[in-house]
């Protein structure tokens, strides 16, 4: 009842600001095939320019499928959405204005292993630059120095020039993130992005995320599967469960109730709230 | 094989631990008698016959003693035809490299729709299946005696091969990177060139490097039916019993067979 109530709350204040969406989903409902579940079944949620927004659930409750469906790589089967000025198409993925405008961190990086941390990042601007001239591996100045610039916030200078299969797991997501940055995304997709890291990375990375966000004014949006983590390093928690936003409020005011109700009882909230701020 | 969880009367030393099932052991013997069948009704079609070799030692010293000394008076031709044989392989790998990325890339599952894919690698198939030899007998009729349509046979037999190997590389590719690209706004041909070919270059160069020596090989023997190199005068010299003239040849072929091979084992340890 209690995050019922939290939930209300919530979408009053949210949708009261007078902030400039960036994402509007309304009445979403989406499933992979005909016959299958529905994976995401989403009333409203409105997302706010420069907003960081942490995305918990357990396995399989739609975190990844909602990430998806922002970017444009899942279409919904009803409902509408709009990302900036682009709305309600299924035919969004396929934009590649918009594309450019949504940075992917993925769990497993997705780097190109023999390529260099430079060459990584500068390919963060293919949708930027000449296409033709850039198969010809022609890159103007101010592209590859966009691409110095990005590794340089992640202060990874000295290992622009080493092949990425040569780093440590912390260095590669500092890659990767030099990468949506080079791409001048306006928001952040990060989908688990410290899985794959141990804990005092994770607060490296998530720190690092945070420090972008705030430095660039861009919309973060991030899968995690630790609430506590999602405490520290988001404003704004959104609690997924069975496709269905069960929780949406300020990262503050995520309580032992709400955790309950997310992850279906079986999370030890003593844990999560020890380990926080 | 192992059944999970069976269970073990006994075990070792009071552990239980999984065991073959029957049907896997007689799935295992099965296997090796009909192995056993095969290479003994090859061998009975075959007229082996240690005895005979062992007889037939003395003719074979024989042949060997006329190879020596090598006539070197032949040592310019044969240098000129076997670098022929040299461009035949170079060039042909390379029409065959083109073609074969093309086709490669349109019969890779990760690419292309299976019903663009799958005819491509049918047709690659049928390429293969055609022995070199039939080719180069097909285009020196159509386009004439020389190298060109040796060029062509190696071009058209290899690509079959090529292809294929070019395909699975490229189906190998991690979708992760490429993900990444498409959502940086990169079209097809950007992910193709720094999605794709950044991660299996290294692959297709050794797959290419392994092509052309194998047609190089192919190539000596294209010179038996016109198609241009130094077979020609493999079965020149040999219809002629001027076996120190063979001797010359099987020295350059094989200095050149190590040579060529020795550099690509090196190129190919390099790619990474």
């Amino acid at each position: 009842m209690e995050v019922i109530q939290n939930l209300e709350r919530n979408q009053k204040s949210f949708q009261n600001e007078k902030a400039v969406n960036v994402v509007s989903i309304q009445n979403v409902r989406v499933r992979y095939t005909r016959d299958a579940p529905l994976v995401l079944d989403i009333e409203r949620l409105d997302i706010h320019k420069g907003e960081r927004v942490a995305v918990i659930g357990q396995s399989g409750a739609g975190k990844t499928t909602l990430l998806r469906l922002i970017n444009g790589y899942v279409s919904p089967e009803s409902g509408l959405i709009k990302i900036f000025e682009y709305s309600n198409d299924i035919r969004v993925a396929r934009n590649r204005n918009l594309r450019l405008r949504i940075g992917l961190i993925f769990q497993h990086f997705n780097l190109i292993d023999r390529a260099t941390v430079f060459e990584n990042v500068l390919w963060g601007r293919l949708g930027i630059v000449n296409p033709f001239l850039s198969l010809l591996g022609w890159f103007p100045d101010r592209d590859k120095i966009a691409a110095m610039r990005a590794i340089k916030e992640v202060n990874l200078e000295k290992q622009a020039g080493q092949r990425t299969d040569t780093l440590s797991g912390g260095q590669l997501q500092r890659v990767a993130i030099a990468r949506v940055l080079a791409q001048e995304a306006e928001i952040i997709l990060a989908d688990e992005p410290v899985s794959n890291l141990d804990p005092s990375l994770a607060d490296d990375i998530l720190g690092l995320l945070g420090e972008v966000s705030n430095r660039h004014g861009v919309t973060l949006i991030m899968n995690l599967h630790q609430p506590a983590l999602a405490q520290r390093y988001a404003e704004r928690v959104i609690g997924l469960r069975h496709g269905k936003i069960i929780y949406d409020n300020e990262a503050s005011l995520l309580n032992p109730i709400a955790l309950r109700s997310i992850f279906d009882s079986g999370i030890n909230t003593s844990q999560v709230f020890s380990s926080n701020v | 094989m192992y059944k999970k969880n069976l269970p073990v009367e006994g075990g070792i030393q009071g552990f239980d631990y999984p065991r073959p099932r029957l049907i896997d052991s007689m799935w295992r013997a099965g296997g090796i008698l009909f192995l056993v069948i095969l290479i003994a009704w090859a061998w009975s079609g075959t007229d082996f016959d240690i005895k005979k070799l062992l007889n037939s030692m003395p003719r074979m010293a024989d042949f060997f003693s006329r190879l020596v000394p090598p006539d070197m008076t032949v040592a310019k031709t044969v240098f000129v035809s076997t670098g022929e044989t040299v461009q035949i392989a170079v060039f042909g790998t390379f029409i065959s490299a083109i073609a074969s990325f093309f086709l490669g890339l349109f019969a890779a599952e990760n690419i292309s729709p299976l019903w663009i894919s799958q005819p491509i690698k049918w047709f690659l198939a049928v390429l293969r299946g055609i022995p070199v030899i039939l080719l180069a007998l097909m285009f020196v009729s159509t386009v004439g005696l020389g190298p060109f349509p040796g060029v062509l046979a190696i071009a058209f037999h290899s690509t079959g091969m090529l292809g294929k190997f070019y395909a699975e590389a490229i189906e190998n590719a991690r979708s992760g990177p490429l993900e990444a690209l498409d959502s940086a706004g990169a079209n097809l041909w950007q992910r193709v060139r720094f999605g794709i070919l950044t991660q299996v270059g290294p692959d297709l160069a050794r797959d290419t490097l392994f092509r052309f020596e194998l047609n190089l090989r192919e190539s000596l023997v294209l010179g038996l039916v016109g198609a241009g190199g130094i077979g020609f005068y493999i079965l020149l010299y040999i219809r002629a019993f001027q076996y120190e003239k063979v001797a010359t040849l099987t020295v350059v072929v094989l200095l050149m067979v190590v040579i060529v091979e020795q550099i690509s084992v090196a190129i190919r340890r390099r790619l990474r």
